[in-house]
């Protein structure tokens, strides 16, 4: 209890850092929204109105007081462009990235597991030697490319999928198999070194010797402490993922939050940015302390250190 | 690990999986099956792809996205593009107009029996209501379109309540006065900028007016019915349309990346694609075969290309170097092998098609490094000089490999240019601020008329100095504002030809480059296309004819 109350507080010190650094690196780098708005259509008068209408014509400081004052409350201001609460157009595009996450995780878990336990145990065999260069390609290959390669064969050559999102489940498949694709490989790729080290260990020679049976030892004993690490790095993962997948997003023409993201970027959306970075930067850090309280729950040792 | 451990790790394992067959599984089931219904009878359904997303339906919000403006919306005028590449305005929600003599007030009728699509009649209070909106809106983009009009700077700044400038006699007649004559105002009334909303939708729907589609409503022949951020905007014909019905019942309009875009349209799943849109090696050998001859629809883009050169930058402050770089840059050449010869060479201001063309001042502008060399060595500078180009990282393939040209052409002539690129707002920002050195640019007609661009770029040392080109000349800027005010046509034009002769062969503020065609490819289920009269990316849904 001790533990989740510290980490707690070092969440919303960190979140009001992460608040502090995103606006005052939005308010160092060129481009304003005024001028994207107005775009060819510019005039001196126009861009003085629209900044003084974003109030972007007040002091650093104040607009930072002003912008933290309301958003200890949950207001995170309106999008310039949109004209619509942050917080709305956020929780609206993050349903997407969730759905799309979720299932890519599938994917690249399911595959990578059992690729990984599959290569490990064949170890130098047929099995392996298609495995494992699988793992390697799936770390290496941009998302891009896999995911033009999917759309080429799935929609194009045999016209069994959707080509673009179009609210279907159906549709989601191509775009998470490719977000979930490099996850895949190095889920892969680390479940097969660690069990590997594992089936050297002494204790697989005792539960050998006991006569249990070489697949079962495996995954009773084995496995089991091999999953730990590979669980971390997947926690990792997903929350990496739910942050938004700016590329698949783009070419799937998913409205994410990664999507959502790179927009107000574009168009130096400065409420709608602080917000996407701010809701990331919370989710991350829920990601981790459910992390660690899982490893706590998982691993007696971490959690009899922490009771010292 | 003990026996619990695993249970709580397959606990979690099964956590996940179950966790996401409800999250994800149960809606798009539903969602499904109403797509289903949705393209049923895909007959009269045209489908298209859009590179970008919109960030709003309101045109009082956007200077870009016209998409819903121009198809759900209507204008008072409309912009018929003749055979000839003249063009012609026509009456849309106006039935007719007279202008007094001194040019400045119109009296208008509105056509009878208009409704929105919801059924709310138009009536002229809705035209007054439009344009006090654009003046009174905080973060209205659109107040050039309003401020000619007598007391709408008094609007604009908030020293009056309504607009004195147009009077409603009755729900269908109207008078607009203006401030001064200005010769343009009709054909200003033709574009998307200055479509006519409903006081009362607009007003009941607050906030949500160009966000929500269903309070979203319009006199056009489209409703807006869906937009799914991001996705898609699907449209559906409006029965209450005042002209004839079109073609395309629904349209749906699919955010693609270029590649995607190409594969779909390759597939026969798009009715339409943009040619700006796709990667230029790919129209070059996908599009522009024979295969294609019959598909493509090409329009004489109303729009320039040019060079803009910064006369606060030295040595570009001395008209004998710009004039040097007007000689250098060998535009004849970047036209044939970068736009494969779709375009045309311009040397004025005001592109081809534009009011106030004329042929007599083309064909003095040619390709001379040797020249160009003279000049720079008389201005001093036979050593040449360090030079740097903006380019904006959005910009298409075509300008991209544009400046990469115009760069070699300089350093041919013995000036040291540089290419720095640079994102889209930041570009802007940069050259907004009056500081960028140089850049290569484009303007493409809102409405037909010399006003639209010349004073866009020379109308007063704001506008010099928003385009980084600071213009010198005060007097030449003034007679540039002045000019919009003259009634006589042919005094009109004549003035306009002389500034436009003093800005670019005198003063040579600008290289003048080319207008190209703009090029689409429809797929046979596509009888007939006409793109917008100016050649922008939007177009009018209205006047495409399925087969």
């Amino acid at each position: 209890m001790k533990m989740l109350s510290k980490r707690l507080i070092g969440v919303i010190i960190v979140l009001i850092g992460v608040i502090a650094l995103v606006f005052v690196m939005l308010r160092v780098i060129p481009g304003d929204p005024a001028s994207v708005l107005l775009n060819e259509h510019v005039s001196q008068e126009n861009i003085d109105r629209l900044t003084q209408s974003m109030g972007l014509d007040k002091s650093l400081p104040e607009q930072f007081v002003d912008y933290l004052g309301h958003a200890v409350r949950g207001d995170l201001g309106q999008s310039y462009f949109f004209k619509q609460p942050v917080t709305a157009l956020i929780l609206e595009a993050f349903p997407y990235t969730l759905k799309l996450t979720l299932l890519s995780i599938i994917f690249a878990w399911t595959l990578g597991i059992i690729s990984g336990v599959i290569s490990a145990m064949y170890n130098e065999k047929f099995l392996d030697y298609i495995f494992r260069p699988a793992a390697l390609l799936g770390i290496s290959v941009p998302v891009f490319i896999v995911a033009l390669f999917l759309q080429y064969l799935f929609y194009f050559r045999f016209s069994l999928l959707p080509l673009t999102y179009d609210t279907s489940l159906l549709s989601l498949i191509m775009p998470a198999i490719a977000l979930g694709w490099n996850s895949a490989g190095s889920v892969a790729r680390l479940m097969r070194s660690n069990l590997m080290e594992q089936l050297g260990a002494p204790y697989m020679d005792t539960a050998l010797a006991k006569g249990l049976l070489y697949k079962k030892a495996v995954l009773v004993h084995a496995l089991r402490n091999a999953a730990v690490p590979v669980i971390s790095m997947m926690a990792l993962q997903l929350s990496g993922m739910l942050s938004g997948a700016v590329i698949t997003e783009s070419i799937f023409s998913i409205p994410g939050l990664g999507k959502l993201a790179l927009g107000a970027i574009q168009t130096r959306d400065m409420p709608l940015l602080q917000g996407t970075v701010i809701f990331t930067a919370l989710l991350i850090a829920i990601g981790n302390i459910v992390a660690d309280v899982l490893a706590t729950i998982l691993n007696p040792k971490i959690r009899q250190e922490s009771n010292r | 690990m003990t026996k619990r451990n695993i249970i709580a790790f397959a606990l979690l394992i099964a956590l996940v999986f179950t966790g996401c067959a409800k999250s994800s599984g149960t809606p798009a089931g539903s969602d499904q099956a109403a797509q289903n219904t949705a393209s049923s009878g895909t007959e009269s359904v045209l489908k298209l792809a859009a590179s970008t997303d919109i960030t709003t339906m309101d045109a009082h919000r956007t200077t870009n996205d016209y998409i819903v403006p121009m198809n759900v919306f209507d204008t008072l005028f409309s912009i018929v593009k003749n055979d000839d590449g003249s063009t012609q305005i026509v009456n849309s929600l106006a039935e007719s107009y007279d202008i007094s003599d001194d040019g400045k007030t119109y009296h208008f009728t509105l056509r009878d029996g208009v409704t929105f699509s919801d059924g709310t009649p138009l009536t002229a209070q809705d035209v007054k209501f439009t344009f006090e909106r654009i003046l009174t809106l905080p973060e209205s983009a659109q107040t050039d379109f309003a401020i000619a009009i007598d007391g709408a700077q008094e609007l604009l700044d908030g020293n009056a309540d309504s607009l004195r400038g147009i009077a409603v006699e009755d729900d269908r007649n109207f008078t607009i006065t203006l401030a001064e004559p200005f010769a343009g105002f009709i054909a200003s009334l033709a574009t998307p900028s200055t479509i006519i909303y409903s006081e009362k939708i607009v007003t009941e729907a607050g906030d949500d007016f160009g966000v929500v589609p269903e309070k979203t409503i319009g006199t056009g022949p489209y409703i807006i019915k869906e937009w799914n951020k991001g996705n898609s905007l699907i449209f559906e014909y409006n029965p209450n349309y005042w002209g004839e019905e079109p073609s395309a019942k629904r349209v749906e309009v699919t955010v693609m990346e270029p590649q995607v875009m190409n594969m779909a349209f390759q597939k026969g799943d798009l009715d339409i694609i943009d040619c700006l849109m796709l990667d230029s090696a790919i129209v070059d050998s996908t599009y522009k075969t024979d295969a294609y001859k019959d598909k493509i629809v090409s329009i004489d883009r109303m729009g320039m290309n040019f060079f803009i050169m910064n006369e606060n930058v030295e040595p570009m402050g001395d008209v004998q170097v710009r004039k040097a770089i007007q000689c250098a840059i060998d535009r004849e050449s970047i036209l044939s092998s970068i736009y494969e010869g779709d375009g045309k060479l311009e040397d004025g201001i005001y592109p081809t098609g534009c009011i106030g063309y004329s042929n007599e001042n083309q064909g003095w502008l040619k390709y001379d490094p040797d020249a160009a060399k003279q000049l720079l060595a008389d201005a001093g500078y036979a050593d040449g000089f360090d030079m740097e180009i903006c380019l904006d990282s959005s910009a298409i393939d075509a300008v991209k490999n544009s400046v990469q040209v115009i760069a070699q052409n300089l350093n041919d002539v013995g000036i040291r240019a540089t290419i720095r690129t640079i994102d889209h707002a930041s570009f802007l920002d940069h050259r907004n601020s009056g500081e960028m050195s140089s850049y290569m640019a484009l303007w493409i007609l809102d409405f037909n008329d010399p006003d639209n661009i010349i004073y866009t770029f020379f109308g007063s040392e704001d506008n010099a100095k928003l385009r980084s080109s600071n213009y010198h000349d005060t007097q030449v800027m003034d007679r540039v504002a002045a000019a919009k005010t003259i009634v006589d046509e042919n005094e009109r034009n004549s003035e306009y030809a002389a500034l436009e002769k003093k800005l670019v062969q005198d003063d040579a503020v600008w290289v003048p480059m080319f207008s190209v065609k703009h090029l689409f490819v429809k797929s046979d289920r596509v009888e007939k296309f006409i793109p917008h009269w100016a050649g922008w990316s939007d177009i009018y849904f209205a006047q495409i004819t399925l087969k």
